[in-house]
């Protein structure tokens, strides 16, 4: 397939979102990247199957419609079939070079898929309440304490230094605690979660941020008692649960580039 | 915007945002499948393109004097020195009272708008989003 690598500008290419089983049919109101959206179409090879579609390769991807729809159709998807997401962004030069990957890689491609079979991700995000988190560390660390009333009420200018000390002290208690969550959070769910994918933190207020792959059958569980433990946190941390969703933090072990 | 019920009881402290992009913001989109899924090795002809927004998820959250001084101003704000503070079971205790809840939620609208703000920047200026790390770090030299 080299001889396909060299394409003039202005040539389309294939965008990959995932890979299912070879069952999977795009329902005609599927739609996929670029504007206008391009018509998303399968590429079969033995039991698997590439959701693909057109794109313009001078086409400047990666608006905020494209991650959208990128999105859309996987956990649209993933409610339905099984999927690997493949990375946003994956471009082949024609039907053919999927085909050659699907080949390259059919039993672990359908190995991977058997694992997913029911099974969905959840994201759950926790943010500190930055009033809430500093109070309780400052009631707990009584150097920090000091140091608050030291500066508070004084202009920047002259309190820089202690400043600076102060809120470095703030953002290692920040960190811990953290971390405590985190593990919490983990321990609280394993018995109802398949596996597990810490996240990193997006934002110095992060509480938490952890991927879980949740069996369908357990999935009401699951969100019983992660309701139960964002009860026990109310005020303190703003708690959010996304999905269900394709399982994006799930697909690593299944990374092809070495 | 999906507010699913799943527990049955509105004012659960748990929010909910479906899949699909649909009950999310953008940064829910942005963080959750960006430089996820499976990565195609080059035996295939391979082009990958949107290789800047990859880059937005590689910003690790670094502690910065920027981030500190934000906090000790945060500090300014808490109405009075937290001498006898509650510990964590009071302030749980607090908030399941009816007077605490118009607070808990005002807070949470703006961290939702903080949350738009911080992509709207990461993604409308990517130039500029480049640069800033370079900047902290002359700062704290």
């Amino acid at each position: 397939m080299t001889d396909e690598q060299a394409q003039p500008g202005g040539a389309t290419g294939l965008f990959i979102y995932g890979i299912v089983p070879s069952d999977v049919e795009p329902t005609p109101d599927a739609e996929g990247v670029g504007d206008p959206p391009g018509e998303v179409t399968v590429v079969r090879h033995g039991e698997l199957a590439a959701l693909v579609s057109e794109v313009g390769l001078e086409e400047p991807m990666g608006r905020p419609a494209d991650l959208t729809a990128y999105q859309t159709l996987l956990d649209g998807t993933a409610a339905v079939a099984p999927v690997l997401p493949v990375r946003f962004g994956t471009v082949v030069t024609g039907s053919d070079a999927v085909e050659d990957l699907l080949a390259a890689h059919h039993d672990r491609f359908a190995n991977a898929l058997d694992e997913f079979e029911d099974r969905l991700q959840y994201t759950v995000h926790g943010r500190f309440d930055e009033e809430a988190v500093i109070s309780d560390f400052l009631a707990e660390n009584s150097s920090a304490a000091a140091l608050a009333d030291q500066v508070r009420g004084r202009p920047e200018a002259e309190s820089r230094e202690e400043r600076i000390r102060l809120g470095e002290m703030i953002s290692q208690g920040v960190e811990l605690r953290r971390e405590a969550e985190n593990r919490t959070l983990i321990d609280t769910l394993t018995p109802y979660v398949v596996s597990h994918a810490p996240r990193l933190p997006s934002n110095e207020l992060d509480a938490m941020n952890v991927a879980f792959l949740v069996d369908t059958e357990d999935e009401e569980e699951f969100v019983r008692v992660l309701e139960e433990f964002a009860e026990q946190r109310r005020g303190l941390i703003r708690m959010r649960l996304l999905g269900p969703l394709a399982p994006y933090d799930f697909v690593t072990a299944h990374q092809l580039a070495e | 915007m999906t507010i699913a019920t799943t527990g049955g009881q509105a004012g659960s402290a748990l929010e909910r945002g479906a899949g699909g992009g649909a009950g999310g913001t953008l940064a829910d989109v942005v963080e959750t499948v960006l430089d996820k899924g499976v990565v195609i090795d080059a035996q295939v002809s391979v082009a990958v393109v949107g290789i800047q927004l990859l880059e937005i998820n590689a910003r690790i959250v670094i502690a910065s004097v920027e981030t500190y001084l934000r906090f000790a101003e945060a500090v300014d704000r808490l109405s009075i020195t937290p001498k006898n503070q509650k510990g964590l079971p009071d302030l749980v205790g607090d908030a399941a009272g009816a007077a605490t809840k118009g607070r808990a939620i005002s807070g949470l609208g703006k961290a939702a708008q903080e949350i738009s703000g911080a992509v709207a920047d990461s993604l409308s200026d990517r130039g500029r989003d480049r640069e800033r790390p370079r900047r902290r770090r002359d700062e704290e030299r």
